[in-house]
């Protein structure tokens, strides 16, 4: 090698740096306590969901049968005889609800934000969506109410129904939805856009053929959490929808009600009888299967989307 | 005023004709009064130290300021004698008829077909054998076919960076512009990749006029008919690439040209 050409063999250009060797074996110490630092952290924060589903299977196992998940709630008091299926197909109806209105409403607001918006309407519109992501879920419950259940009033008069329940909780997932979308898109090199309206692409054009894909991984984060945050919810339930505890007969009015399964694990804990104890232990698992399910489901849907449609 | 361009008497042929141009950053005034024309398939090279405005004035060209929040334009900038500041001029149209080449490569996340496909797909046409033959005529056309004939459908991201450029340059060519700009476009190339497109950039006149923005000044020397030096956004100096290089009229187009960068 030529010995200009590195600086290394230059002795005129620069003088060489003493060699900390003690700073170097302490660096590879902190490194290793680092790492010590988050496999501790992780086993404490992963203890309670080991805890939480070791206690729901030891105290629920009896009940965790096909039949639980396939029949509706008999005996008395209801539920203790059969199963959880009303819930099951409850959840169902609120999710397909939700997400019809917060996915676009959510995805277009997180695009609007990142792309089209000016800066001080942008601003105005990011601090409504941080508000609506702090507001706690029982006042959506009853903002839920006004607007969709009740019967006086302006609103829709939806009566507690999938419809209200559904509406109300979509509510709470499209802040979760814009905020990830935005953040999705926000980390899309800017070179991707100018390179689509460099070629004469519009706004639009620029934003499906090129943004939404690459943001697409981010954007389905989004839809993931809105959906499990959603799972998960009771207290607007209890204003819109309530529970079912046979099958619905329409999505609004009297008959719209659907059951749940989050109410379902709260109104049964709250029963004196033990066989609804046990059984809400069951339902949790049930839950957290389903929870389950739909993560690897929409997981599929957004390889499958990638792969073979965009 | 800097003595700009070639005398008045061969002005025939002009496509891009640049009348007093100015152009702010807010209150920050980058582009001073530039006046230069651009004649029809020739190719240009805008020398001058990295800040000095180059990138700013290529995107003036096809209007891609437009969308930087605060900046001003005023003057003229005549593409076929049409002012494409007017009101009337619809940008889509525009830049159908400008392609550009940005100095990092910047192929979209797709499909190596797709990312050539795509300048034709989105000003609507949908016949599918047409685009097959164009994407592969203009992969042809930027020395990449060859190596990617056979992975059409692989991503894009997936090429070197030599290969990602040239893929940028036929998805730029893909629409049959009349005129190419391209901003540094071998800046983060090896030597190699570098002198390829090169070598593309003087096949090109053929069909284009280009307007290639650089550095480099011995890049420059192998591809330019004219070349200009913008320093602090004034341009300094435009003319035929033979005296440019060789008796260069003003000390600091000269100073640029000897020394070393
Ligand atoms: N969006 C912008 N806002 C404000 N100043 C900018 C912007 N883009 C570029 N500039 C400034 O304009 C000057 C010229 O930039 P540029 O045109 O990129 O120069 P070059 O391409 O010759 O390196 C630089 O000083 C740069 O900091
Ligand atoms: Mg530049």
């Amino acid at each position: 090698m030529e010995k200009t050409t590195d600086i290394r063999d230059d002795d005129e250009h620069m003088a060489a740096f003493p060699i900390n060797r003690g700073y170097l074996k302490r660096k590879k110490i902190y490194n290793g306590i680092a790492a010590l630092f988050a496999v501790i952290a992780f086993i404490i924060g992963s203890f309670p969901v080991f805890h939480i589903i070791y206690e729901a299977i030891a105290v629920g196992h009896q009940y965790l049968n096909w039949n639980f998940v396939s029949t509706l709630p008999t005996g008395f008091p209801i539920g203790a005889k059969g199963g959880m299926l009303n819930a099951i197909i409850g959840d169902v109806y609120l999710i397909v609800i939700s997400s019809t209105l917060a996915i676009p409403l959510g995805i277009g607001t997180g695009l609007y934000l990142s792309l089209f918006g000016k800066k001080r309407t942008n601003g105005i519109l990011r601090l409504l969506n941080e508000l609506m992501l702090g507001i706690p879920s029982v006042v959506w419950g009853i903002v839920g109410f006004y607007i969709f259940s009740t019967n006086a009033g302006p609103g829709f008069h939806l009566g507690f129904s999938a419809l209200a329940g559904g509406l109300t909780l979509g509510f709470i997932m499209t802040p979760i939805i814009t905020l990830l979308t935005e953040q999705a898109v926000n980390h899309i090199p800017a070179s991707y856009v100018e390179g689509a309206l460099a070629m004469g692409a519009t706004k639009w054009q620029a934003t499906e053929a090129v943004i939404v894909k690459a943001a697409m991984g981010g954007i389905f984060i989004g839809i993931l959490l809105g959906v499990m945050n959603i799972i998960g919810q009771t207290a607007p339930l209890l204003f819109t929808n309530y529970y079912n505890t046979g099958l619905p007969t329409g999505i609004t009015g009297s008959g719209g009600a659907v059951g749940d399964m989050a109410m379902l694990i709260f109104i049964y804990i709250h029963e004196p009888s033990k066989i609804l104890h046990y059984k809400a232990e069951a339902a949790s698992v049930v839950l957290l299967l389903f929870i389950l399910i739909i993560d690897l489901g929409l997981r599929l849907i957004s390889y499958l989307t990638k792969r073979f449609i965009l | 005023m800097p003595e700009n361009n070639t005398s008045e008497k061969d002005r025939d042929n002009v496509i891009v004709d640049v009348k007093n141009l100015n152009f702010y950053y807010g209150s920050y005034h980058l582009l001073k009064n530039i006046n230069l024309y651009f004649k029809k398939n020739s190719v240009c090279t805008l020398l001058g130290p990295s800040g000095c405005g180059k990138s700013t004035f290529l995107r003036t060209l096809n209007r891609m300021n437009d969308y930087t929040e605060g900046s001003k334009l005023t003057g003229e900038v005549l593409i076929n004698g049409k002012n494409i500041y007017d009101r009337s001029v619809d940008v889509v149209e525009l830049r159908r008829d400008i392609g550009m080449v940005f100095q990092n490569p910047n192929p979209f996340p797709k499909s190596i077909f797709d990312n050539v496909a795509f300048g034709l797909k989105i000003h609507g046409i949908k016949d599918k054998d047409f685009i097959v033959e164009r994407v592969e005529k203009c992969l042809k056309y930027s020395a990449l076919y060859d190596q990617v004939k056979d992975k059409l459908n692989k991503p894009a991201l997936s090429l070197s960076g030599g290969q990602q450029q040239r893929l940028c340059i036929a998805r730029a060519i893909a629409t049959n512009p009349s005129i190419l700009l391209m901003d540094e476009p071998t800046a983060y190339l090896d030597p190699i990749s570098t002198s390829v497109i090169l070598d593309l950039i003087n096949s090109f006149k053929k069909y284009y006029t280009v307007i290639v923005a650089s550095h480099n000044i011995q890049q420059a020397g192998r591809i330019s008919d004219y070349s200009g030096f913008f320093l602090d956004g004034e341009l300094i100096e435009f003319s035929e690439a033979g005296s440019f290089f060789t008796r260069p009229k003003d000390k600091r187009t000269e100073d640029f040209i000897t020394s070393r960068y």
